[in-house]
């Protein structure tokens, strides 16, 4: 293994309190093989300067707090490694989201969008004592929409979503599409709504891009065009039965 | 206090992928001309003029250069398309998921089977 090995990391600040505008600063940070984005970002807190904020918790992709955008690229700083960018290395805020202090973005409306899908079980249990039954085929059917994270990696990765923040986006309709594919779930009626006015799952034009940055294999572009299937239908259907 | 990032008119030049996703985008374009040529034909039909006028229109070489684009473009919209279809369409058999390859293969079958069938209905000349 290669240490004692030094990089120029370029950061985005935004501070605004000193400057209204974003600006890059450059660190000479230490690595070796294992440094990960979210180690040379908690070297400059620690030892370069403690002003730096980002957010981070887990350290093994779970947690979703720690997304940032590595030369261009939504990443998570936990799971991306120093040794991957032999040139320049460029860490800024995830793109399309309102910027509040250096890397540290504002989640709101990613968890609007998100509230409104109601992405929980909704359903009316004969026996409320009763466990929710499911065999392996069903819940094979949507197992891969529920690995998401909520890390936004692919709202920042969505030119839909930077051109029209209210485009409910791929993780939130990710996660709908995984309510609606459950078979405990009775709550599709709730969803389709949304999912299918102008700003749900038609204004993606899959790009696919979201699919490439998420980094748990959720795949959320499939979900959204599964969802305009299943939106064309419900339309249909809707249409047949004379009502709006 | 905080600051919204705003997307340039040029975002679709920052990434490969990007250029990738407009590329695909782009292949209506040549497939415009074509439709539009094919509909000037239908119409010319109305006279013996006009059909010999439309029929040394689209004997020019620059005509015929934009129908093969065409024809290119439609095959790479037809690549990307069958690549992304098993995923919004993904067919389950029993227990089992169909192989996306399997799926992607079988769509090229069904291509080159047109292809072949329009060669034998139109290619043999008189």
């Amino acid at each position: 293994m290669q240490r004692d090995m030094h990089k120029d990391i370029h950061i985005q600040r935004y501070l605004p309190e000193e400057n209204a505008e974003p600006f890059w600063q450059t660190f000479q940070v230490p690595y070796d093989d294992t440094t990960s984005i979210l180690d040379v970002l908690n070297y400059i807190k620690e030892e370069l300067d403690p002003t730096l904020s980002f957010r981070w918790s887990c350290r093994m992709a779970i947690c979703g707090s720690c997304g940032y955008m590595v030369n261009g690229i939504p990443k998570l700083g936990c799971k991306d490694f120093v040794r991957n960018y032999p040139s320049a290395l460029r860490i800024g805020p995830l793109a399309h989201f309102t910027v509040e202090r250096d890397l540290m973005v504002a989640m709101d409306e990613f968890l609007d969008h998100l509230e409104a899908v109601k992405p929980y079980l909704i359903n009316e249990p004969q026996d409320k004592q009763a466990p929710h039954r499911q065999t392996p085929a069903q819940l094979a059917k949507y197992k891969q929409f529920s690995n998401c994270i909520n890390c936004g990696l692919c709202y920042a990765a969505c030119p839909q979503f930077g051109l029209n923040p209210e485009f409910v986006g791929p993780g939130a309709i990710a996660l709908a599409h995984r309510y609606n594919l459950d078979s405990r779930d009775q709550g599709q009626g709730q969803r389709m709504p949304i999912l299918n006015s102008h700003d749900g799952v038609w204004s993606c034009t899959f790009v696919g891009f979201c699919s490439d940055v998420c980094p748990k294999g959720v795949d959320p572009a499939a979900a959204v065009n599964q969802g305009k299937v299943e939106s064309a239908k419900s339309m249909l259907i809707q249409m047949f039965r004379g009502g709006a | 206090m905080s600051y919204k990032p705003t997307l340039s008119g040029s975002w679709w030049l920052q990434h490969r992928f990007f250029r990738a996703y407009m590329l695909r985008e782009a292949t209506v374009l040549p497939l415009v001309f074509l439709i539009c040529s094919l509909l000037a034909g239908v119409y010319s039909l109305a006279s013996l003029e006009q059909f010999s006028a439309w029929q040394e229109f689209m004997a020019k070489p620059w005509v015929i250069g934009i129908h093969a684009l065409a024809l290119l473009a439609s095959l790479y919209h037809a690549l990307t398309f069958f690549q992304l279809f098993p995923r919004v369409m993904p067919i389950r058999l029993g227990n089992k998921q169909v192989p996306a390859i399997l799926m992607v293969a079988g769509q090229w079958a069904g291509t080159v089977a047109v292809m072949v069938m329009f060669l034998w209905l139109f290619g043999g000349g008189a």
